[in-house]
């Protein structure tokens, strides 16, 4: 059950490094604000 | 004869039942950041609403008809009917604190276990029905499940394993959530118009108070100041990191963005699935069940929002499939080694105690369910259920309480 344990942790820190970064959609939404004010 | 209380357990004990207290309102924010804003405050009044009339009604008959003396493994008898007989001497329940200790920690439980099902009728409930809701289901719903469960009925005398609530609080209120979003129907907009949090903060804010309040819960339930409070806190903890860091990888790979609600969900949901295990299971379990939590209740709210059930906050997701799931893994991982008074589960040798959790998750789910359900339609007949279309869209803070949330 350790190892499991173990594993489950690694396989999340394997898909944060895999995962999609959206920063660029922030910035846009942002800029949308200051347009619109 | 000397007294046989401990100082130091019924510290802990009053303690614990101020940190489960605290869970009712922290229980209010977090819905309450979920609502738009017309409905905060009328979604807050509801888990404050809920303090106060669960702490009468269980001193009054609640806790009697839970922990009383055992009539058929039904219900508990009347013979401690406004406290009658539940003084500052141990009880039978616990062996080294004021039986009145025991009575106030028990009755934190009673208190949120209604309010969490408030979040599947967010938005569109009479405050009059849910008023006459509570009363009806804490008194047949929760009283009698606590009783088969804790007070030594039929579920306890068969050996399920519940520590702290995954049958008696979770699914109880999670099963009757789902059958109150059906009758309740949709909110009006729902599918057609973004029906969105408020104030994400709020809710985040509310989740972590709830996790707070989550080590008076699950470690309270060791009753003693013990050891076994302490794997308890412990395994409650990781569980709820676990469940958190998974439901946000999950919706991040799914949605393309870690969800800072989500993260907070998550953690609500591994607080959840850990409650009957806590005093079971040790810390690689409980990490085991945090990551099922994460998947299990993710994956139930997606399926439950692909069928157009409006469980406005998610409760069924979270509380029912995050306690059935709790309280089959408590089937799976626990160990005498953990608790030398509780039995072994499924990976320690005894598969029978799986078969005695599945009955026990079984049971709460048909008679919550049938039980909410002939309650529900009760008060539609005579109260009604919703608030007019016209209040909905005005919203429930000014159409029921003639208050608004914010002057900003």
């Amino acid at each position: 059950m350790e190892f499991l344990a173990f594993a489950s942790f690694a396989v999340l820190v394997v898909a944060w490094l895999v995962a999609p970064s959206r920063g660029d959609i922030a910035v846009v939404s942002h800029a949308e604000d200051r347009k619109a004010a | 004869m000397p007294s046989t209380i401990s100082a130091g357990d019924t510290a802990w004990l009053l303690l614990s039942a101020a940190l489960v207290m605290l869970m009712t309102p922290a229980l209010g924010f977090f819905y309450g950041g979920l609502v738009r804003r017309k409905n905060v405050l009328a979604t807050i009044m509801h888990s404050f609403f809920i303090l106060c009339l669960i702490s009468v009604q269980w001193v009054l008959w609640g806790y009697t008809l839970a922990f009383g003396p055992d009539h058929g493994g039904i219900i508990g008898g009347l013979d401690w009917l406004t406290l009658k007989g539940v003084g500052q001497e141990p009880g039978p329940y616990a062996a080294t604190v004021p039986h009145q200790a025991f009575m106030v920690f028990q009755m934190m439980f009673a208190v949120i276990t209604p309010a969490l099902i408030t979040g599947a009728f967010a938005e569109r409930k009479r405050f009059k029905a849910f008023v006459i809701f509570t009363l009806l289901w804490a008194t047949f719903v929760y009283d009698p499940i606590a009783h088969w469960v804790w007070g030594g009925g039929w579920l306890g005398q068969l050996g399920a394993l519940d520590f702290a609530g995954g049958t008696v609080v979770h699914i109880t209120s999670g099963v009757s959530a789902l059958v109150a979003a059906l009758v309740l129907g949709r909110r009006v907009g729902y599918g057609r118009e973004a029906l969105e949090p408020h104030d994400a903060t709020m809710t985040v804010l509310g989740a972590s108070l709830l996790w707070f309040g989550w080590f008076g819960f699950n470690a309270g339930s060791a009753i003693t100041a013990g050891g076994l409070a302490a794997n308890a806190f412990v395994v409650t903890n990781t569980a709820a990191a676990m469940a958190a860091l998974t439901w946000m990888t999950v919706s991040w790979l799914h949605k393309g963005a870690p969800s800072v609600l989500g993260a907070a969900a998550g953690a609500v949901a591994g607080l959840v699935a850990i409650t009957p295990a806590s005093g079971y299971v040790d810390v690689s379990a409980s990490i085991l069940i945090g990551l099922g939590a994460g998947i299990f209740c993710y994956t139930a709210i997606q399926l439950t929002k692909r069928l157009r059930v409006d469980d406005a906050l998610d409760v069924f997701g979270v509380h029912g499939v995050g306690g059935a799931w709790g309280a089959i893994a408590t089937g799976i991982f626990a160990t005498v080694a953990v608790n030398g008074a509780a039995k072994d589960g499924l990976l320690a040798g005894n598969p029978g105690q799986l078969g005695i959790q599945a009955i026990a998750v079984s049971a709460s789910i048909l008679y919550s369910a049938v039980m909410t359900f002939v309650i529900l339609k009760l008060i539609d007949v005579f109260v009604g259920l919703r608030v007019p279309e016209s209040e909905e869209v005005l919203g429930l803070d000014a159409s029921q309480h003639r208050e608004a949330a914010y002057q900003i």
